[in-house]
């Protein structure tokens, strides 16, 4: 299912994007076209799909959409599961890229605007505190190595740390800093779960909104930054497409 | 009602223009389980099947199905199944909502029933070892406090009405709060009681929220294995009653079964 790009190298890459304001600059950096979705997802699901080629490689990018209730992007962990994984059976790229904007945090080194190559996610808000179970909620995932991509693309690394709120309280805080987070996202570590059960490698890039660790209330700064990040992403991404195409997941590590 | 068919591969054919209203229960209908412990005594009481998924589901996922028949319905139990790299049952959301939407895909039941076990509020009159119906969803562990993502991150769902089900098999009911820990700090505790929970368990609005995205209805049946708000602490009590509760569920769900077998949705409301 899936298949790891070795055999003719990576052809087809499907993009997870959360929010219509993080997908669309990269849309039309990419001059992507909207699909009608009636034939591939379920009517009743407000994803969408925008495809295009991209020197020879087929690329997707498919958003979660808005809240049919609500009207607002359908954020976090449980609406990017889904579309990660119907998505995934229906498109079978032979990679899934995970693009977004996060907080991170300046002990770590983090900056406005920095974009991050994912090394590992993590949940920071599934607590099951009996053995075993525990770890099973924290559910770290290794991401594939990238260690050529990372260097030739002069990418900052490090790890994610995945929940279902924007704000952060003190468990939040313990658990993100026992993940040894740089990265603090919503929708990361459930993407990375999909990509598992389906065996399709996967790549995450993100975007640093707002210094969790920092003075500025969160909210605000994430609504400053959200663009900033936005056009970080609109400029990062392309080049990574380019860098994938045609090679072997396993090209992309340090050899 | 837009009734479509997929296949397994979750390609859509053309679908066709039905009638909303008279959804016969008939022949089919599904049921959910989170955990093998709540699953196999109802596995066993139903005397179900298991099924071999590798022609349905990709290779990689741990979801089983059982299936069988009782009275003329066909029923299917699924579970998420145990993680691949922890051994332990893949409880939370995310694997619920991925099994709910995938096996409601593949199996396009009429009805969809979420049962299991969950905390419950002594000051709601919640007692060990009872049974409630749902009547709303919400989630208690998403917290965007920008206007609109915030009532978004709550996710409400409200229950299809079941008026005369609840009457009829003297059940319980309430409103069940979902979060993806098994503990509970002070933000969790305001926002389930900002739902107005009587019910805190770890996948009912996951299930709920798939359920509602293919337009399947969907009752949930939660058995209380620990009081919330009362004086043990919460891993122990769930540990100690969780075979009550188990046992719980498999007494009430073959009466819903019996019960909602060859009615419409619509019957299961007080007329």
């Amino acid at each position: 299912m899936g298949g790891s790009g070795d055999v003719g190298g990576i052809k087809t890459v499907m993009v997870v994007i959360a929010m219509q304001a993080e997908a669309l600059p990269l849309v039309e950096a990419l001059d992507l076209v909207e699909d009608d979705l009636s034939a591939v997802f379920p009517g009743g699901v407000p994803w969408k799909k925008y495809s295009g080629v991209l020197d020879g490689l087929n690329v997707h990018i498919v958003v979660p959409g808005k809240d049919k209730a609500l009207g607002v992007d359908s954020v976090g962990t449980v609406p990017s599961s889904l579309l990660t994984y119907a998505a995934g059976v229906a498109l079978q790229p032979n990679l899934i890229i995970n693009a977004g904007t996060a907080g991170g945090f300046q002990a770590k080194g983090a900056n406005i605007g920095d974009v991050y190559v994912a090394t590992e996610f993590a949940n920071h808000d599934r607590r099951i505190p009996i053995p075993v179970f525990d770890k099973y909620g924290i559910g770290t995932i290794v991401a594939i190595p990238t260690g050529n991509l990372i260097k030739d693309l002069d990418l900052k690394e490090g790890k994610v740390s995945t929940g279902n709120s924007l704000d952060m309280t003190l468990q939040d805080e313990e658990h993100i800093k026992a993940n040894d987070a740089t990265v603090k996202d919503m929708e990361g570590a459930a993407v990375a779960y999909a990509a598992n059960l389906l065996a399709i490698p996967m790549i995450s890039l993100k975007a640093v909104t707002d210094i969790v660790d920092g003075t500025k209330p969160t909210v605000e700064e994430f609504l400053e930054n959200m663009s900033t990040a936005a056009s970080a992403l609109s400029r990062t991404v392309p080049l990574v497409l380019k860098y994938v195409s045609g090679k072997n997941v396993a090209d992309l590590d340090c050899s």
